[in-house]
């Protein structure tokens, strides 16, 4: 049967166009299609919900790079703006070499917004050295002498009574690879009993489910549905869940392919 | 002397490294305990040489493509580009460390990282999404027993991630998320053990100086 065969092998550039028109259209027109929320998601919402504004600082590290920004950005987006609504401190690090320039993004827009560095949040850079740099700063969080602005910690008001991760009431690593999570758990969690969560890139979500279940980290966004899900709980909407309808339609696009490609392979092997 | 003295510093340093979280006392004539040896004295060489390790690498690219655009090769436009590109960042985020209260380099910096190596890496890396669409078409095919399973799962997974799966059949979500926490997680917990077993038993090798082929040479 021709139409079997050619069904088989269509012409990726027709499968690119149509998967393209498929994600561009719901961004232009969105659908608004509903989106339940995740126990693990809102894990992570009622631990923020839980802290005391007036005591508590929170750590956020920003594993990742552009590349990931896509998927992952848009948790640290909705992570910030929870905080920042609650009135949460905050300090940045990172452990790798793109991270800074990521939590700059955010800072400068908070800072366009009113809200003050040095008193509100910190960023303390970039750590070199993977693994170890992360259990360096778990162990001794004051090992960073300078934050990324020149300024030295011991004059930031922020840091006072930081002098390890412990101090920190909560720990959310953005990791889109390695070091990520995993070094987290590794160097802070097991060792130490730092409280801690993460946001994943979606690739990422079933290699990090056996620490979620384990209990080793407290909750998981994972990729943009993730951040979607956390906009919803905090009733900040923002890219993650504008982009959900383009999900949904580019999964449904890829599914039809694959059953139309299995259709005309079965009626293929039965002539 | 040029093999046993770089395996006796992995030796050493690796069982500095070994007992620190798992011993309390201080080691005897050293006055200090394993974990204060590691942080006060390893851990700034693991990131010294961490960061030595970017900037040679960064080198090491700079040389091949320097090497090509020298010497002509085909496509040597494109390492024209890259070698412009690496020299560019490099010495922009270098005045930008330098001068970090300075907001106009700051300002500057930030632009250029934003409205350049962020869209473009986004954008090769979204890339995937359309090789991973074709590919999926043409592999995913039920022509075994395993391979049907395998397809089942994908379009179970596909569905119950994205809200329209919900819309579809009310079942697809918690399917999805029981197939995330149960079988999946069964496999991935065999992975992450038989990969921390492997792991520890290489590093053992590493340590007893088994396992030579970091000290490079012959």
């Amino acid at each position: 049967m021709n139409w079997a065969k050619q069904l088989q092998n269509i012409d990726r550039r027709i499968i690119y166009t149509i998967l393209m028109i498929g994600l561009i259209v719901p961004l232009i027109w969105p659908i608004g299609i509903p989106l339940s929320t995740q126990e693990v998601t809102r894990s992570i919402y009622n631990i923020i919900e839980d802290l005391d504004p007036a005591t508590d600082v929170v750590l956020l590290s920003f594993d990742y790079s552009p590349a990931s920004a896509p998927d992952l950005h848009p948790s640290s987006v909705a992570l910030v703006e929870h905080l920042t609504a609650r009135g949460i401190r905050w300090v940045a690090v990172s452990f790798w070499p793109e991270g800074p320039q990521m939590s700059e993004m955010i800072m400068r827009d908070l800072e366009a917004r009113g809200l003050t560095y040095g008193e509100d949040f910190i960023d303390l850079g970039f750590m070199a050295g993977g693994e170890n740099a992360i259990m360096s700063f778990a162990q001794d969080s004051r090992v960073i002498k300078t934050d990324v602005r020149g300024n030295n910690i011991d004059t930031l008001t922020l840091m006072d009574g930081i002098v390890d991760m412990n101090d920190f009431a909560f720990v959310i690593g953005l990791s889109a690879g390695d070091p990520g999570y995993n070094a987290f758990i590794r160097q802070a969690v097991d060792p130490m009993g730092v409280k801690f969560a993460a946001a994943v890139v979606t690739v990422s979500v079933p290699a990090a489910m056996p620490f979620v279940s384990s209990g080793q980290m407290k909750g998981l966004l994972g990729g943009l549905r993730g951040a979607a899900e956390y906009e919803q709980l905090t009733g900040i909407i923002g890219q993650g869940a504008a982009m959900m309808d383009a999900q949904s339609i580019g999964h449904l696009i890829i599914v039809a392919f694959i059953i139309v490609g299995n259709v005309a392979y079965f009626f293929s092997k039965k002539n | 002397m040029r093999r046993e003295i770089p395996l006796f510093i992995t030796f050493l340093v690796g069982v500095i490294f070994l007992f620190g979280p798992i011993t309390t006392g201080d080691v005897p004539l050293v006055g200090m305990q394993f974990r204060e040896i590691v942080s006060v004295y390893l851990s700034p060489w693991t990131t010294i040489i961490s960061a030595f390790a970017i900037g040679l690498a960064s080198v090491n690219l700079l040389r091949l493509h320097g090497n090509y655009v020298a010497r002509k090769r085909p496509g040597w436009i494109n390492s024209a580009a890259l070698v412009f590109s690496m020299l560019f960042f490099t010495v922009a985020r270098t005045i930008r460390e330098l001068r970090p209260a300075d907001p106009d380099i700051v300002a500057f910096y930030s632009r250029i990282f934003d409205n350049i190596a962020a869209p473009l890496s986004g954008a090769m890396f979204a890339i995937l999404a359309f090789y991973i669409a074709s590919a999926s078409y043409r592999a995913f095919r039920a022509r075994s027993l395993e391979a049907s399973v395998l397809l089942v799962a994908a379009i179970v997974v596909m569905l119950g991630a994205a809200p329209v799966g919900a819309i579809i059949w009310d079942y697809f979500p918690s399917l999805q998320r029981w197939l995330l926490a149960v079988p999946n997680t069964a496999g991935q917990r065999a992975i992450i053990i038989g990969a921390a077993i492997g792991g520890f038993a290489t590093s053992l090798r590493i340590l007893f100086g088994l396992e030579r082929g970091y000290l490079g040479g012959e």
